[in-house]
């Protein structure tokens, strides 16, 4: 579990501004959405790959792959049960069965719910990326930079700020209860579910006291009466970084443009057919993967000049 | 013009427009087809504008610190349970606060709890569409409170929610990967998840059979002996309106 967090490397691309990072993410997200054709979601999945790999978070990447094949597996079994369209049968199940009727397992249901796989494991790959190389705190100060509602992002922060110490409390509360001959792992599910829960009420009362402590922190640094506030740690926004913004922008904005000119799609049913790209279609193609990637070369870009 | 008239124009825009789409014509406007895009867009949308409501309701250091807190406790309870699958205190703990704060705090209190804790159990698209699904069931806990539900009503409430937050999180899944977008597809990718979702309808209706009406009174003291609330004394019923 612990893997699925942020994790702290030198790499160029935990040094890159969030702000490019997110834009990046929006952008594979809309092209995933958009696109619909088994190559071009093929190359999506392969465009994240040379920025997980400069990220050098292999294995914790690898940990979130695995769950995304996990739903990969359902999404396939799905499309393949429910999906009786296509013309190329491959099997058919015998009787009746509530819901799906005679089931029908055609070849352009399977592949379908391929190109659905690749579709989703492009989305986690690119989450992934985000959840392991941006620190929580960055993300909650680009999000105040972006100009978001104020009050719900320090909300938020409070709550990621809070979130390792109200861990430590949990520990501290299940060594009292523990010491008190409280057996957390002992009987049946109704008995351990109700022995753990007293740590939460116990938990519960205490960070109410907490609450107020921090009310009170609040109140005595005068929270809400200036207009303009400061901040005490600042993420610098220079002009590589703007560049780098609306770089990781473009994708998104060829996935539009894609979705409303219908480039990028492909029809699956009733019967399957070669891919046939018209030259403008190849020239997105590669357009996509040289914008997605284009991030790449940009961070190497930055730690240069900010070392210089 | 209030935020929240925008964003509700806005959101009842893009809805009409999306069913408009294949009627008027359909080469530029068919990207509001693409109902996957469409659900993440409307969702976001909604996520976004209650946080507007919260940034003009909210007032002092008071409302913020607890609804942190509050957010950080039930995010922080799915780890002693991470080893019994499906069941998490989280639900239970964001309808007593609904129920007790009003609709705003529960629904932040909600979207805090997702938003918080994939910072460390990984974030992905699922992640607003919990921020959603938990979100609202602090608002309706708000107006369960209304009809003086009792430790039955509270509970079904738990058994309600279970199930629904499942749908709320199939509806990607299904509108993303699935195909064609039937309701017979849709309760197939249903049944995907049944167990998990009646694992949390099961563990919801026991939280709040045996500790609801405590950690309601324990919320509803410290309510009281802080006085939550911004608007008069002669508005006792939530903190945040």
């Amino acid at each position: 579990m612990r893997s699925f967090r942020y994790q702290d490397r030198n790499t160029p691309v935990h040094r890159l501004n969030p702000f490019p990072k997110l834009g990046w993410i929006i952008s594979i997200l809309i092209l995933a959405l958009v696109l619909d054709s088994p190559l071009f979601l093929l190359l999506l999945f392969l465009a994240t790959l040379p920025l997980v790999r400069a990220s050098r978070v292999g294995a914790e990447w690898r940990a979130f792959m695995k769950l995304a094949l996990y739903l990969s597996g359902a999404i396939i079994l799905i499309n393949a049960l429910v999906s009786s369209h296509g013309t190329h049968v491959l099997v058919e199940l015998p009787g009746h069965l509530p819901l799906l009727g005679a089931p029908v397992i055609t070849l352009e249901a399977i592949l379908y719910g391929v190109a659905m796989s690749l579709r989703l494991l492009a989305i986690i790959s690119a989450f992934a990326l985000l959840t392991l190389t941006v620190n929580p705190d960055d993300m909650m100060l680009a999000m105040i930079k972006m100009k978001l509602p104020y009050k719900s992002v320090l909300v938020t922060s409070l709550s990621t700020r809070f979130m390792p110490t109200l861990l430590d409390d949990v520990d501290r509360i299940t060594d009292v209860q523990r010491a008190r001959g409280l057996e957390m792992d002992k009987g049946k599910l109704r008995q351990r579910i109700k022995s753990r829960a007293s740590i939460v009420t116990a938990l519960l009362t205490n960070s109410l006291d907490r609450a107020v402590q921090v009310a009170e922190a609040m109140e005595s640094r005068a929270f809400g009466t200036g207009r303009k506030r400061t901040f005490y740690r600042d993420i610098s926004f220079s002009p590589s970084d703007t560049a780098a913004l609306a770089v990781s922008l473009l994708p998104g904005a060829l996935g539009i443009f894609m979705g409303t000119h219908g480039y990028g799609q492909y029809q699956y049913y009733p019967s399957l057919s070669w891919i046939n790209l018209t030259p403008g279609e190849w020239w997105l193609l590669g357009l996509m993967v040289l914008l997605l990637v284009a991030l790449l070369p940009l961070a190497h870009l930055k730690q240069r000049v900010d070392l210089d | 013009m209030k935020p929240r008239y925008v964003f509700l124009a806005v959101i009842s825009g893009l809805a009409v427009a999306s069913f408009l789409a294949p009627v008027v014509s359909p080469s530029p406007l068919g990207i509001l087809q693409n109902w996957g895009l469409m659900s993440i867009v409307l969702v976001a949308l909604t996520i976004v504008a209650f946080f507007f409501e919260f940034e003009t309701k909210a007032t002092g250091s008071k409302e913020i610190a607890l609804i942190g807190i509050l957010g950080t406790v039930s995010a922080v309870v799915r780890i002693p349970f991470a080893a019994i699958p499906s069941v998490q205190p989280c639900t239970y703990l964001i309808i007593c606060s609904g129920y007790v704060f009003g609709p705003l705090a529960g629904f932040m209190v909600g979207a805090i709890t997702a938003l918080v804790s994939n910072f460390f159990l990984g974030q992905g698209p699922w992640t607003i569409y919990q921020m959603f699904a938990w979100g609202l069931s602090g608002v309706s806990a708000s107006y369960l409170r209304r009809l003086n539900p009792g430790r039955r009503g509270l509970i079904f409430f738990g058994v309600v929610w279970g199930y629904l937050f499942g749908i709320v999180m199939n509806l990607w899944f299904w509108a993303a990967f699935v195909y064609p977008l039937t309701p017979r597809t849709f309760l197939v990718s249903l049944l995907n998840s049944l167990w998990f979702d009646t694992a949390h309808a099961v563990a919801n209706a026991i939280f709040l059979g045996l500790w609801g009406n405590k950690t309601i009174s324990i919320l509803e003291r410290f309510r009281k002996r802080f006085q939550w609330q911004t608007s008069g004394p002669e508005k006792r019923a939530a903190a945040l309106p």
